[in-house]
């Protein structure tokens, strides 16, 4: 039997302390030993077994219920006050078999693997690499669980493939305690997996485009995620460069993204006409408080897979320009316990100049996080022809309104189907503001809420349709966010949710993050055809 | 004059005494290998603002006496997934100063380690 420890912890935070939140109980469930349970599809069923045990009690306590992973999202959307659930030792990770592959299905049965929910992107890396593949995008960093990264719209390693919820084609959700509750939902279009793989999970089979793309992003609020479907790739490499440019050229491509005809070229990465090859990843941090003629900006390319090349971790290591965080943290290591200084140190230093090449795979480059401490994150979604407005408009609130301790950047992808998700432009530009927390009165500055605030009305005043990240700092409360943001899409989501759940059920998987947006809303009487195979 | 003396003793004392706290301090270190593809074994209650948080720490903190014809020894330690992720030993002043002065015979050992997450 997997078993499950239960911890009164009165209080929980998220890994870089954005609460703390009042909790009454943790649970962890590990899975039975393999020596006593050799057959992984018997132990993730018995796995799955305990969490609908743990719904029932919820339920029948009348309590809340949330799964959560590496708690790496930076606000509360995955705290919930009765009952959390830390998924990371629910890790069984299969290939499919010959015999649970769809007859119409079109996707190739060696790409697609099954993975358990507390898989966390770095184990997932290495699974499929050991049998020939490559994940097809993930973060900047590899620490979150798979369901998490679903379940906010997890963005930021490549510009045209999409967000981690763009490679996922199937999800194995636990919605009760009955056995009816056990479904297994795909897109009616893109069938995966048969009936043979359903009945070895004992779940039911639900086909419906709509559905599916409602349930991806679903800030773990449409059920408990259990297992998900992906697809993976050949393996390949990456080269990154890092370099300094004018800042115009920079922000024109960001623009554009026309890297045939931009100024911007990097000397192997052009066709033979010499014309800029499209990157597989493009990224540009800015300094707000310098008016440097010139930005930093990341591009990479993508490349076939070699055996040899050098091993790029030494020297990534050393490199701050990765992840934003980590730069900010570098800048800021030697004042973090004074903010004036820190703000004075950002208002005289230009960011570090950089000319750095290394060539690894999609886990090498996008690695390890190595910042621990307590840390905000601003993320707002912009259709990138927007994106050197944008950009214009939160430096300048950043310099008349604030200084905040933070910096900037900008990373792109491509749009997703997810009916949530935050990456809906065509090609959303991803407009960030890492920093430390800091105290307002305490350092005499704009707080936090206020500055968050202040986002939201400064690029709704200037006509910039916006998203925010759901796994990141916002202002959550502002009054018809999510219609402003997400329009008839909010509603659709509410109505395949209420459809799928039904009204205890939605409570039941509900928080104060759904209150605070409003998503909580349960829609009646919602048609029975949501939540049907479309044939 | 006498007190000055007794001042003068006070200062060489604690002149060395300085000196014996600055030398340990320099000489207490630690080094940390990390598994560059591995997965930590997870822990959500380890909220320490450091390289471990989240991740399931085991500490070793013992001195370890050999008998006269023992030169060499083992920890032998069990992961249940068979690997450890990261494994962190730390010199002290203290450490290498016991072991000098037994010849070798007494080891002190700090070590922190973390296994990989079983899969
Ligand atoms: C260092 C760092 C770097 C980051 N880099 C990026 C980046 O590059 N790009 C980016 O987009 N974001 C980034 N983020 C944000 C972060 O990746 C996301 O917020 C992500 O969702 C966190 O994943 P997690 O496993 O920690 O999930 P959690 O934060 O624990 O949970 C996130 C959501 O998933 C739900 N959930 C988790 N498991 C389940 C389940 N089994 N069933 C149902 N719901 C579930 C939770 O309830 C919650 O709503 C970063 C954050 C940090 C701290």
């Amino acid at each position: 039997m997997a078993t499950t420890t239960k911890h009164a912890i009165g209080n929980w935070d998220t890994f870089h302390n954005n609460g703390p939140f009042p909790t009454k109980v943790l649970y962890k469930t590990s899975l039975e030993g393999k020596g006593n349970m050799p057959s992984l599809i018997d132990r993730y069923n018995d796995a799955a077994t305990e969490i609908q045990r743990l719904l029932k009690d919820a339920l029948d306590k009348q309590e809340g219920f949330r799964a959560y992973g590496s708690a790496w999202s930076m606000n509360h959307v995955a705290h919930q006050k009765d009952n959390m659930h830390f998924n990371a030792e629910m890790n069984i990770k299969k290939a499919i078999l010959d015999d649970e592959m769809h007859t119409a299905s079109t996707f190739k049965r060696e790409n697609l693997f099954f993975v358990q929910c507390g898989n966390v992107i770095k184990e997932i890396h290495k699974f499929v690499f050991d049998h020939g593949k490559s994940l097809k995008a993930t973060g900047a960093s590899n620490g979150q669980t798979i369901a998490g990264c679903i379940s906010t719209g997890v963005h930021g390693s490549a510009l045209g493939v999409g967000a981690v919820q763009d490679w996922v084609v199937g999800l194995n959700l636990i919605i009760g305690p009955n056995p009816e509750d056990i479904v297994y939902l795909e897109r009616h279009t893109e069938p995966a997996l048969n009936e043979v793989f359903a009945g070895r999970i004992k779940a039911r089979v639900i086909r419906n485009d709509g559905l599916f793309n409602a349930a991806l992003v679903g800030l773990g609020s449409f059920g408990f995620i259990h297992g998900a479907v992906i697809e993976t790739e050949d393996r390949f490499l990456l080269k990154r460069y890092v370099k300094k440019i004018n800042k115009d050229l920079a922000v024109e491509l960001s623009r554009t993204l026309d890297f045939a005809n931009s100024g911007f070229t990097v000397p192997g990465e052009t066709d033979v006409n010499g014309k800029g090859n499209t990157a597989f990843h493009y990224k540009v941090f800015i300094n707000p408080y310098v008016n440097d003629p010139e930005y930093v900006v990341e591009a990479i390319y993508k490349k076939p897979y070699v055996a040899e090349y050098p091993d790029p971790l030494p020297r990534i290591k050393t490199a701050i320009y990765r992840d934003l965080i980590i730069l900010f943290t570098k800048i800021a290591e030697k004042y973090k316990n004074s903010i004036p200084k820190l703000i004075k140190v950002l208002e005289k230093s230009v960011l570090p100049a950089v000319d750095l090449e290394a060539t690894g795979t999609l886990a090498e480059i996008f690695w390890d996080a190595p910042y621990q401490g307590p840390a905000y994150a601003i993320a707002v979604g912009v259709d990138h022809t927007n994106s050197g407005k944008a950009l214009e408009l939160l430096t300048r609130l950043a310099k008349d309104e604030g200084p905040i301790p933070g910096i900037y950047a900008m990373r792109f992808v491509k749009q997703s189907r997810a009916t949530l998700a935050f990456t809906q432009f065509p090609i959303t530009c991803m407009l960030e503001i890492d920093g430390l927390i800091w105290k307002a009165k305490k350092n005499k500055i704009i707080s936090m809420e206020q500055f968050c605030k202040r986002t939201i009305e400064v690029l709704q005043a200037n006509n910039i349709p916006f998203t925010i990240h759901w796994g990141k700092t916002a202002d959550w409360s502002f009054p018809g966010l999510v219609q402003y943001m997400y329009g008839d899409k909010a509603t659709t989501w509410k109505e395949y949710r209420s459809a799928l759940l039904g009204e205890k059920g939605a409570k039941l998987f509900s928080n104060k993050f759904l209150e605070d947006t409003g998503l909580n809303e349960f829609i009646v009487n919602t048609s029975p055809e949501l939540v049907q195979s479309i044939a | 004059m006498t007190i000055r003396i007794c001042k003068r003793k006070n200062l060489s004392v604690l002149l060395l005494f300085s000196f014996i706290i600055l030398f340990s301090l320099s000489s207490c270190y630690s080094v940390r290998i990390v598994n560059k593809d591995g997965t930590p074994e997870p822990d959500p209650l380890n909220n320490s603002g450091n390289f471990y948080k989240g991740k399931k720490v085991h500490v070793i903190d013992t001195t370890i006496s050999l008998k006269l014809h023992e030169g060499d020894f083992y920890l032998i330690e069990k992961c249940p997934s068979g690997g450890f992720y990261s494994v962190e030993y730390r010199v002290t002043f203290g450490g290498v100063l016991l072991s000098a002065i037994t010849f070798g015979k007494k080891r002190k050992v700090k070590i922190k380690y973390v296994c990989l997450k079983e899969q």
